[in-house]
Order: C-alpha cells, then structure tokens, then sequence
C-alpha cells in the first residue's frame, strides 16, 4: 500500500484545526495533483514541493502523485502544508519511515532550495497540536519559541527538509525548543513616559483610571493640547498581562503574522489611521485575518480623531465592546476572534478644532459644531466610560512648572495594584463588571449612596450613566486602596460624565 | 388690476423674500395696492429693482394667487396678519422698515415685550443669565421675545416657558421650518406657550441674509432689547442697533474683563446702554407692577452672597476659591490652588469640585470647564448640568 499520512494542523480563525495530508503514489502518467478544498496557495505547494525535493537531494517519484487533505470540507489555504505534504511524498517514496512519523504534527513553508519559512499561527498550532494528543510538533525553527511558550507537546524547530527528514529518521538529534529561547519581545524597549509631559494633571488622572479599571475613555481637545501624547504613553502604565492573557495575545498577533516569534508580554497598543475600512478594523478578507479590534485584545485600541473615522466602520465596534469578540462571516467560514480591549479615542470639539479655547477664536458656525459632534453614533458614546476635556497648556505650563511630574513608573505601580485586587475579587476588570455583579461590586454605603442619589437627581443621570459612573468609582477606590466605596470616589467619579459638548 | 391691500401686502412680502431687499420702503408715495396695476418697468424703475430682482417680480406676479396662498396657510394653522391689517402689531409698525406681512403660528402676546439676544456660542455663564432673565419676566408675564436659534435664544425661551410665561421666536426662515433642526423640542413648547411669527412664507429656506432681516422684527416687536453675551460681530448687536432706530431701550449684561465672547456686549455698555448688573433693579425697571409680590425671593439671594461661605469644609473651600467667574478648566484650577493652598491632590481637587457643582456652587460647562454660579447663588440651578 503506498498511501502515506502526515498529520498537519491548519489555522482556522485563530484557533488550528487538525488535518491529515494523504499522500498516494501510484501507477500512471507522472503528475502531481492536490485535493481536498486547496487555495491558491496551497495549490501553489505543488511546485514548491517538487523543486525542494529534488534541491534537497532526494527523487521526486515519477508516478501518479495524488495529495488530499483531510477531512476534505474544510477550506485550506497558506503554504503551511508544503513541508508535510513533502515528507508525505518522501514517506509515499519509501525515503522516510512512516513509523518516524507517527503521533507527530508537522507544519512549514518550503523555499525552493529546500529551506524552511516561518508560518502564521505557531501558537495555536502548539495547542491544536496538544488537543489532539500529538507527542511531537515538528515546524520551522523561527516559529519554535513562540509555540514552545504554551508547553505541551515537545516542539522541534528545523532548518530545512533535509533537517527534518533526517530528525524523523532518528539520524539527526534536534533538541526540543524552550519558550526562553527567543528574548526579543521581553527585552525592556524605552518607552515614553508620562513625565515628560507639562502640566495636564486631570487628563494623566483620567488616564491612570482608565488604566486601572480597563474603561474606555474619550479625550475631548483643541489641536496641540497632548492628546495623541497622553494616549501614545498609555501602554507605560497599564498592568502587567497575566499569563492566560499573554497566550491570547500571541494567538491574534501569530494568527495574524504580527507575532515577533515569542509571547508578548507587553500589553497591545494598536493606533490606526482613520481611513481604516471596515475589515481592517474588525478583521476579515478573503483569507480572514483578525482585525484590530482584535489586535488590541487585552490592550489598547486608540482612535485618534474620532469623528473622521467613516461611521459605518465604527458601528463594528459596537459588537466587541459589548460582547468582547467579533464575529466575521465569509461565504467560506463564519470566524470569531477575541476583541476585549480598552477604547481610547480623542476628538477635537469642532472641525477648526478651537471651540472652548480660551486664546484662540472658533471658525465654526453653532450648525458646523453640532454636525461635527454628531457623527459619533449615540450607542458608541454610551459605552464609553470617562470623558475628559483636555485643554491646551499655557506658556507658564508648557515652560515647565517647578514641581516634578511623576514617572510612569510610579503611576504603573498604583495601576497594578489596584487591577491585581480586581482580579482577586471577581476575575475581572471593572469595565466588564454588569448586572448582579455591578451591584455586587459597587455597592454604595450610608453617606456616598445619599450623595449619589443627589447627583442622579441634580445632573439627570440615565441608568447607562448611572453604572458607568458606579464602575468608575469602584476602580478609583481600588486606586487608593479602599475597600468600600466613599463619598470621594463617586464624586471624583462623577467628574469623567459625558460633558454637554460631546451629546449624541 | 387693483386689488385690495391686504392682498398687495402679501404679494409684497412674498416679493421681498425673494429680491433680498426692502421694496416696501422704496415705494415712496405709491399705494402698495398699485403695485400689481401698474406696469413692470415703472415699479422696477421706483422700487430701483436690479435685473434679477425684475425677473422674480415678473415670475411671482405670474404666479400669484392670493386664495392658494391663504389656503396654504390655513391648513397648516398659521395666520397672516399684513400691514393693512388691524391686528397687525402697533410696535413693529413703528420701525423704519416693518415687513409687509407677518406669518404667525400661535398667537403674538399683547401686552409688554422684552428681547432676550446674544451669541450662539455662548458660555455658561451667558446661557444661565438668559434662562434666567427668561424666568423672571416670565414670572411677571413679560413676553421674552427670541430669535429661535442656539444659545442665548434657546435659553430665554427656555427660561420663559418654565415660569409658564409668554414668549414669541422670531425666524428668519419659512414660517413652517424648524431650524435649527436641534431645537424642534422648543420650537413646540414656545409654539404654545405664546407665537412663532415669521416674515417668511411656507417653506423658505433658512438663508443667511434672512437672519440680520429678521433682527428688525425682533427688536421692532419689543418694548426693550437686551444684550445678554456678544462677541464683537454679532447677529445680536444688529438687533440692539434696530432697536436703537426704533427709539427701544437697549440694555447689556455686562462681561468679565478680555474676553472675545463678550466684546460686543460690553462695548454697548461703554457706547452707554443699560447696564443689567442687578436682575432686580433691571425688573423694577422694566416691569415694575409685580415687584413687590417677590421680595421674599430678594431675601434668598442675599443669603447666598457671601463669596465662600463659612460652612463649606476645608477642601471644598480651598477649591472654590480656585474657581474664577469666567470658565477655568480643571488644571488652571488646581493651579490656583496650588499657588494659596500649597500642593493639592488632583483627585481631591476633582472630588471636592464635584461635590460643589452639586451643592450649586459651581457650574461645569460644556467644555468641561468649571466656573462660579454667579446668579442667585447655591439655591437655583436647576439648568446647566446635562449628562
């Protein structure tokens, strides 16, 4: 019998899928042909897998070559199956063993000198591969850290074909690879910080809730304040990821070729243009790929200038920041990613930018000002958490003042501490805190309940209104340390409610 | 053909709406009723009509069917009261330049008018003392007569409504047109809380010309104008000029010192209009019969004079004091605080201004910038604060 099998693994969303590549070489005329729903792509493995056969030292049989891939409904595509559909044929031809190849996962792209490239997807690879009861994950050698950082099976990084032929023959001894052996990502980059921006104390305090808590947050400035500035230092003070959190991570950005070959342990900060299309942001395409939405799973996704992103492509939004995934439907597949991340957006208050200024005059009419405040969608505004005005600094402040700014450093650590006791609490942020839980949470005692009862009354909070500023208030008493919640926390809370300038 | 003068009057407005000037002024010594007898070009010769404005001449009088008109009007419920006619406002026939005709929805409140105008883009401040100045000749039954639009005009008739007095929108648009879009809710309840009257037909567009012209009705229909907060080029000082034509009292609320917001509302101070720096002084002016019946009131006000009172705590008073009467942002705050108090937390500084906007101390305005309640101090502010 010469069918030969090779077990593979194919990315699918961002989780991998198994797949069995069947190789029979039979009699007839020489040819070589793949089935089993290929893309392009992979149809394109057929040339790739011939000339680095022969460029690798080994015959291509001249018979009848038939590949399929298992199970034949699932759409296949990338060139991650070049290498087992090579070892299938050697293994067809008689150059490798099958037995070698036995409880084995292998996953590559060839080059045609028989070398191999890295592929998408390593990590979740790893997993499919652990899931399946796999012994061994044999792939390229650049992708080996990242898929060894979830341990499971013993993962094996290789050069070329030639490598991992004679691996699978016993031949060549390729010492299992271990998560530290790529140190790129972990290596401490200099980031901004925020001391060295001027003044803008309450934006800074804002943010460093933000931070905490895990709340959206919408900045509301003339050009040049520091908004995009304060935004762009963000990333310095958020909490540590955990290691469950790291995992996912590295699952988008692999699965989106974004990974830098290990685990990401820096939280995402994702900053797109506002021309971005609605696939970008929410992910897709003919070969679907996560967006950025998902990109800033467990980070930051900062939208700077708002009102210029086109709002039907905001409207996506909506689903993620409700449900914390998004969901692409395709005509070949209907793909869910993660998208649990912070929003940050920043907006001027009119379209010349200086209405509210105090030192420089508005162009706009009253009309232009509220045409251009109304594009942001009323159920966007809703889901937004603080809402902050940051006005431009004066010649005294952006001189410098006498008293020194703090480092992100110290902010970072006020930061983790107060998300380490929300963790603690109820496993979650306090951004995703809803219903029972909310209630739960943020229940308000004796003086801070009379208090908040006066402001639904005085400032005419709606119930959306009312556990923002409820989840707020929690995530600044956590800031100080406190177990209840005090008069001090809900109204410093209440000072981040949706001012009149941003009114959907 | 001669016709009656109620219906020359109409042809006249509907004329004027269209050429963009006066034609009624221009007439001179010629009865308004010949207007549609005589030949084109001798009308256009009189009334110095340029070419464009001979040609929408020929094509309304073309056109024009005084019983489609008054049809139209009717079925929408909005009356036409024209210069001929006896309702029409003995005031507003006083000016220079009245319109021919006045289209109106709701009635137009007899008795004494004041005209609340000033900026569009006002600040907080502006917006408070309009609402309430409207209140409180609202609580005298003085009709607040307003231009409709976003701000100052929005908030004395807003004033004006919630004291369930009289108030009348002026508009320089079609009669039927909202606009502002924004201000549909208000243009209801002024509708029945007093008129709308406008100089415009049916379905006129809101366009800018239109907006100066309709400043003369406003004025022209008040007894006093009132400036509240104007930058230097403002619909509102085209107001108070009209009113000075038509021989009207012009008063000003006066502003902080340096602000473009309120250059041209203090310029008629110093050019000597009425300074509005006491609402009583102003209403016994103004309105004087109901003054006695709100000395109580009086009594109020004065307790919450006091510039920091005695019982706020430390912080809160530390915090108010960083609080200016013009608008201040969070930072220049803590700033001044930090200069007389020392250092201050920002979160404290954020709690305790939060807990004075709510004990009415401070308003928080729509930039999100915090300033003093000027007006009536902690116990009114039942505006301003929108989430």
């Amino acid at each position: 019998m010469s069918v030969c099998r090779v077990r593979s693994l194919s990315l699918f969303g961002i989780d991998a899928l198994p797949v069995e590549v069947e190789v029979d070489v039979g009699a007839g005329l020489p040819g070589f042909s793949i089935v089993g729903l290929p893309d392009a792509a992979v149809q394109e493995a057929r040339e790739r897998v011939r000339v680095a056969i022969s460029n690798s030292g080994y015959k291509f049989p001249t018979k009848k070559v038939i590949v399929n891939l298992a199970p034949a409904n699932l759409r296949k595509e990338g060139p991650a199956f070049d290498l087992p559909i090579a070892l299938a044929v050697l293994a067809a031809s008689g150059v490798v063993s099958e037995e070698g190849l036995e409880g084995m996962g292998v996953v590559g792209e060839l080059s045609l000198d028989g070398g191999l490239r890295g592929v998408r997807g390593a990590l979740s690879m790893a997993e499919g591969a652990r899931r399946e009861g796999l012994e061994a994950l044999v792939l390229p050698k650049q992708n080996a850290p990242e898929a060894a950082s979830i341990g499971g099976p013993g993962v094996y990084g290789v050069h070329s074909l030639a490598e991992a032929v004679d691996f699978i023959a016993g031949e060549k001894d390729v010492a299992p690879s271990s998560p530290a052996a790529n140190g790129r990502e972990t290596a401490e980059e200099p980031i901004d910080d925020f001391a060295d921006v001027a003044g803008q104390r309450y934006a800074k305090r804002a943010l460093e809730v933000t931070a905490a808590g895990g709340h959206n947050i919408l900045m509301n400035g003339p050009p040049g304040s520091g908004k995009t500035m304060l935004a762009r230092r963000l990333p310095g003070i958020l909490p540590p990821l955990t290691r469950e959190e790291s995992i996912a991570v590295t699952k988008v950005h692999s699965a989106a070729g974004e990974g830098g070959g290990a685990l990401v342990e820096r939280r995402p900060f994702r900053a797109p243009h506002h021309t971005i299309s609605t696939s970008g942001l929410a992910g897709g395409g003919s070969n679907p790929r996560p967006g950025e939405v998902s990109l800033a799973h467990h980070g930051v996704l900062f939208l700077d200038e708002f009102p210029e992103f086109n709002r039907a492509t905001l409207e996506v939004l909506r689903q993620p920041m409700e449900d914390g995934q998004v969901t692409i439907s395709r005509v070949a597949a209907t793909l869910t990613y993660p998208a649990r991340f912070t929003l940050v957006c920043s907006m001027n208050p009119c379209p010349c930018g200086y209405s509210g200024d105090r030192r420089r005059a508005c162009r706009c009419s009253a009309g232009q000002i509220e045409r251009y405040q109304s594009r942001i969608s009323g159920p966007l505004l809703d889901r937004i958490d603080l809402f902050v005005d940051v006005p431009r600094l004066t010649r005294e402040e952006l001189r410098g003042s006498s008293e020194a700014a703090e480092t992100s450093g110290e902010i970072r650590a006020r930061v983790a501490a107060a998300r380490e006791v929300q963790l603690a609490r109820g496993g979650v942020s306090n951004a995703a805190l809803a219903g029972r839980k909310l209630r739960a949470t943020c229940a308000l005692g004796g003086d801070a309940e009379a208090l908040f009862s006066r402001a639904i009354d005085r400032m005419a909070l709606s119930g959306r209104a009312h556990d923002r500023v409820l989840r707020v208030a929690r995530t600044i008493a956590d800031l100080a340390g406190e177990e209840d919640i005090a008069v001090e926390h809900v109204a410093e809370a209440l000072n981040y409610r949706r001012a009149v300038a941003v009114e959907g | 053909m001669r016709v009656e003068p109620r219906v020359a009057y109409l042809f006249l407005s509907m004329l004027q709406a269209r050429v963009g000037a006066s034609v009624v002024s221009r007439l001179g010594d010629l009865n308004p009723a010949d207007v549609l007898a005589l030949p084109a070009g001798e009308i256009a010769a009189r009334v110095k009509l340029t070419e464009k404005g001979w040609r929408a001449f020929e094509e309304l009088k073309e056109s024009f069917d005084p019983a489609t008109v008054l049809a139209r009007l009717e079925e929408k419920g909005i009356g036409a009261v024209t210069f001929a006619d006896e309702g029409y406002p003995s005031a507003l026939a006083e000016i220079p330049d009245p319109p021919p005709a006045l289209f109106v929805d709701g009635d137009v409140p007899l008795g004494p008018t004041v005209a609340l105008v000033g900026s569009r883009k006002a600040s907080a401040t502006g917006i408070e003392a309009a609402r309430t100045l409207g209140r409180a000749l609202g609580e005298r039954e003085v009709c607040v007569a307003s231009g409709l639009a976003l701000g100052i005009d929005a908030a004395a008739h807003e004033g004006a409504v919630e004291a369930g007095g009289p108030t009348i929108g002026v508009l320089g648009c079609g009669i039927d047109v909202v606009y502002p879009r924004s201000n549909r809710l208000l243009f209801g309840r002024v509708k029945s809380g007093g008129g709308i009257v406008s100089e415009y037909y049916l379905g006129e567009a809101p366009l800018q010309w239109r907006f100066p012209a309709r400043n003369r009705i406003i004025a022209g229909l008040s007894d006093v104008v009132v400036v509240v907060e104007a930058p230097e080029k403002s619909g509102a000082l085209i107001t108070a000029r009209h009113a000075l034509e038509a021989g009207r009292d012009v008063w000003a609320v006066p502003g902080p010192f340096a602000f473009a917001e309120c250059r041209g509302s203090n310029a008629l101070l110093a050019d000597g209009a009425g300074v509005l720096w006491d609402l009583d002084r102003f209403l016994e002016v103004v309105a004087p019969e109901a003054a006695s019946a709100r000395l109580p009131v009086e009594q109020d006000a004065a307790a919450g004079m006091e510039p920091i009172p005695a019982e706020l705590p430390e912080k809160e008073a530390a915090a108010l004091a960083g609080v200016g009467f013009e608008p201040a942002g969070v930072d220049v705050v803590a700033r001044r605080v930090a200069d007389f108090a020392g250092g201050v937390e920002m979160r404290e500084l954020l709690s305790a201004l939060a807990l004075l906007e709510l004990k009415g101390y401070v308003t928080r305005d729509a930039g999100g910038a915090f300033v003093r309640n000027s007006i009536g101090g902690p116990s009114r502010n039942p505006g301003g604060m929108r989430w």
